[in-house]
């Protein structure tokens, strides 16, 4: 069991090791087979350690520490690995999907010049993301978070001869490291109070902090949390963050990174259960988050962005769930949205792939007719988006709502606004679907359309398509709260549901019709807006243009953060650096060159002035004498 | 210190004369122009300076001033700057301006420190002189000296005397016969 | 001793040294160059000759005299040396000749 969860963390590593030594010797397929071979390791040694944690009576959770790997005074860190309920389950996510997602790379990428680097790079990042969910103290969790912010950083800016994709890299990972400052802070408050990051310690101390510091604490954790996660108010980095190849938006911005900030929630939630209003206050940002991705999804014209700002309302429904205090329905819904966000993705990197690179849905109409199977798993991937019974989402989505219904006014707030982001899913998903499969193939799908062999793409990218489409469809039957809850019973030991999170089986039936019944509506209206092949973006002026603008956060932060520091660095440059920081350089030069011109002067070349100086000294040193008598 | 008495007045009169004239003459060959006319101060000063001489009972090293230096030595001095012919140069002409300042300054400097050296120890071992008999400075005494306590200083003399006349009839000498 | 302390003589001798010094430092034809170092010299056997008296002391009259045999022999090489300078058709400067070569 411990052994496995050691060969789930470093076999990914042992992946992209290989990779970076062989270079260039290797053909550029395989490395993409290596970093394909490296993650189902890591897979089999995630089931290893689920089957063997299984097989425990007592499933609190073991530790296991290879060495001390930093130690100051009594501030003692081990490089250690945590294995229980929690962190199997991400192990499971993270490396099957991910498996899976790699596996469609080498698809993907085949034909790119710097495959090698690529596939490098993805195991990096698998590994970084295990690191993370595995990691046995709050150091290494962090070790691992930025790991994944550098190697999202790494993957998005992959295409670097692209001024877009660097931007977006830059801006990606700036905003993640505003949330790595606050989780430092507030790591810097525990070891303040405790001398050690060890989560018994830290979870133990929480009870004994004075509400300021726990306050802090939470709202540091909720930081990080928010900024890995793209919730508002940090959330601007996502969307442009879909210039990275596709299997990248799949694997980091939909199924595993951006979900780093409902799982370190879930794994603190101690400590944000006495910073009561912290967590409501994550709660109230994901309600808010999903229902503005919501809408501002409904005028892109972006296949991938779409989809991303569907990610980004889906975690706000996760944080929703684990700020209620529902942690194992936020997990659940984590999974599963990893299960049908990753197909769709992929799916829509099928078709990108077939269209050599074309990304404007409104020129890909009537595809669904030359690529059938891609239009089945995409429609299969929406239908479990929206949440419609028998597909996973319904299971994982509405529950979530339930369990806010539950707590008082604040969570009827909550509740509402899911239902509303139900909603809304099913407007926005469904006009992707109208818009972009049925009917006549358009011109351009005629003209630019290359098929793969006569098929739609080869085998390793639609095998992993259609796994995922499986999964999406029949994996909501895990859990379906309150009759049969296999996972909240899995997850109980670490991280028990709130009772005030629990909601009555009335509850959970009159929210989960309201819901279903909001999807179909909501697929509805997309039918009758989008499906007769009307124009792509409804309409209404000003607000079209505030949605268009992504209600103008990006002008927002440009102003109130960007020129500000421009400013500042123009005015210190100008004003600080060239006249007393350069100017000292030259001007250290110029003294010393002065200084020298002056000492040549002594040398005249004169027998005359050497014996000068031969008398001025005789005369010195007599007076020296005389002096000391 | 100063003690006059009748004997004494006639002995401070050609001190001072004397004095002035070592001094005076000094100054002279310093500051000429005229090669030939620093050269005749010189013998002046060798002149005062033997009187001097004779007043510190060195009657034997006065001769020799007046003999070897202002006779022999000098009178070679002139025949060289008859040879080479007029040559008026400006004394403070020339190099760099602290070349001229600095000069002072250190000549002046050492004056000073051997004035204070010796007035520091004035007032005591030198105020007083031993007494010497009346064979002091004598030739006699001089050669018993110069063959029997130095009688290395004396051939050492006469060695370098001799290399000193080779020396100067090389660099005097038509040595090569072309040119 | 009758007339002034050695002293007067020794204040005498260092004008001369001084003034010599300062001739070798400022005075540009060679000729004269040596001329100054001669009253150097002449100070120093000044000094020599009053510490002989001071002291009772025959030793020094005898180094004066031996200083008097080396200056002429110096003298002597030195005017030697302005006469082969004379003879290249070289400017008798001190400051011209300070490279040595013919």
């Amino acid at each position: 069991m411990i052994s496995g969860a050691w060969l789930c963390l470093f076999a990914p590593l042992a992946g992209t090791l290989l990779i970076l030594l062989a270079g260039n010797r290797i053909p550029r397929v395989a490395a993409g087979w290596i970093s394909t071979a490296s993650v189902f390791v890591a897979f089999a040694g995630a089931i290893w350690s689920f089957f063997g944690l299984r097989a425990q009576s007592d499933r609190s959770g073991y530790l296991s520490t290879a060495w001390t790997w930093l130690q100051s005074g009594s501030f003692k860190v081990g490089l250690t690995v945590l294995v229980d309920p929690l962190s199997t389950m991400m192990m499971l996510v993270v490396a099957g999907v991910g498996g899976l997602i790699v596996l469609y790379s080498i698809g993907y990428m085949d034909g790119d010049d710097e495959e090698r680097r690529y596939f490098a790079y993805m195991s990096l990042f698998v590994f970084s993301m295990l690191m993370l969910v595995e990691g046995g103290n709050l150091l290494l969790l962090l070790v691992g978070w930025g790991l994944v912010g550098l190697s999202s950083y790494l993957l998005i800016g992959f295409w670097h001869e692209r001024p877009s994709a660097v931007a977006a890299a830059k801006k990606a990972f700036v905003m993640n490291a505003i949330g790595d400052a606050t989780m430092a802070l507030s790591f810097f408050v525990i070891i303040a109070h405790s001398s050690s990051l060890e989560f018994g310690t830290s979870f133990d101390l929480a009870g004994s902090l004075s509400p300021t510091a726990i306050n802090l604490v939470a709202l540091g954790l909720l930081g990080g949390a928010v900024a890995k996660s793209a919730q508002i108010p940090l959330q601007t980095w996502l969307p442009d963050a879909m210039e990275g190849p596709t299997p990248v938006s799949a694997l980091i911005h939909a199924a595993t990174m951006v979900t780093a900030g409902v799982y370190l929630i879930a794994r603190t939630h101690t400590i944000f259960e006495h910073a009561r209003t912290v967590e409501l206050a994550a709660a109230g940002l994901g309600a808010l988050t999903l229902v503005v991705a919501g809408l501002i999804a409904l005028v892109q014209t972006d296949i991938k962005r779409v989809i991303a700002y569907s990610t980004m309302s889906q975690i706000g429904y996760m944080f929703l769930g684990v700020g209620v205090g529902a942690y194992a329905n936020g997990m659940f819904h984590l999974m599963t949205h990893a299960f049908f966000k990753a197909l769709l993705f992929l799916a829509a990197g099928v078709l990108i792939h077939a269209l050599g690179g074309e990304q404007d849905i409104r020129r890909m109409r009537g595809i669904g007719a030359l690529m059938p199977l891609t239009r089945w798993a995409f429609l299969a991937g929406a239908l479990a988006l929206v949440g419609i019974p028998p597909f996973s989402g319904f299971f994982s989505k509405d529950s979530i709502i339930a369990a806010a219904l539950h707590d008082h006014w604040y969570g009827a707030l909550l509740a509402i606004a899911g239902l509303v982001g139900a909603f809304l899913t099913g407007l926005y998903t469904f006009r992707l679907y109208f818009l972009v499969f049925p009917g006549e193939p358009s011109a351009f799908v005629r003209e630019h359309l290359h098929l793969h062999h006569g098929k739609e793409g080869p085998p390793t990218m639609l095998l992993p398509v259609g796994i995922l489409a499986l999964l999406a469809v029949f994996g909501g039957f895990l859990q379906f709260s309150p009759v049969w809850h296999p996972l909240t019973n899995w997850l109980d030991p670490v991280a028990r549901t709130l009772t005030a999170a629990e909601p009555t089986n009335r509850q959970e039936a009159i929210s989960s019709v309201i819901a279903v019944a909001l999807g179909l509506g909501g697929i509805g209206l997309a039918w009758a807006l989008y499906g007769r092949g009307e124009r792509a973006v409804p309409h209404v002026a000003a607000l079209q243009r505030i949605l268009e603008h992504k209600f103008y956060f990006d002008e927002a932060y440009d102003a109130l953060f960007y020129k500000p520091a421009a400013q500042l660095a123009t005015w210190l440059r100008r004003d600080f650096e060239e006249p007393v920081v350069l100017a000292t350089g030259t001007d250290l030069g110029e003294g010393a060159l002065e200084l020298g011109e002056g000492v040549r002067r002594l040398q005249t070349g004169l027998l005359r002035t050497y014996v000068l100086f031969l008398g001025t000294g005789l005369a010195i040193v007599g007076v020296i004498f005389l002096a000391i008598r | 210190m100063i003690v006059a008495s009748a004997g004494n007045v006639l002995v401070w009169i050609v001190w001072v004369g004397a004095g002035f004239a070592c001094l005076a003459s000094a100054a002279a060959v310093v500051s000429f122009s005229n090669p030939f006319y620093s050269a005749l101060a010189l013998i002046g000063n060798l002149g005062s300076l033997a009187v001097l001489y004779l007043l510190l009972s060195a009657e034997f090293v006065a001769a020799a001033q007046v003999l070897v230096y202002a006779g022999a030595v000098m009178v070679m001095f002139l025949f060289v700057i008859a040879y080479v012919g007029p040559r008026m140069e400006t004394p403070w002409a020339g190099g760099p301006s602290w070349q001229s300042v600095g000069a002072v300054l250190a000549a002046a400097s050492i004056f000073l420190e051997i004035i204070v050296a010796v007035s520091l120890k004035a007032g005591g071992r030198l105020a007083h002189s031993d007494h010497v008999n009346a064979t002091f400075g004598t030739p006699g005494w001089i050669g018993r000296l110069f063959l029997t306590d130095h009688l290395l200083a004396f051939e050492i003399t006469s060695i370098v005397l001799l290399i000193a006349a080779v020396g100067g009839v090389v660099l005097g000498s038509h040595a090569r016969r072309a040119a | 001793m009758a007339g002034p302390g050695i002293a007067w003589y020794l204040g005498i001798a260092a004008f001369l040294f001084g003034t010599g010094a300062l001739g070798v430092l400022v005075r540009r034809n060679p000729i004269i160059v040596l001329l100054s170092l001669e009253i150097m010299l002449n100070g120093g056997n000044l000094a020599l000759i009053a510490f002989a008296r001071h002291a009772g002391n025959g030793a020094g009259q005898i180094f004066a005299l031996t200083v008097m045999a080396v200056a002429a022999s110096e003298v002597c090489v030195g005017l030697g040396l302005v006469v082969a300078i004379h003879r290249r058709r070289l400017t008798l400067d001190v400051d011209e000749l300070s490279e040595l070569r013919g």
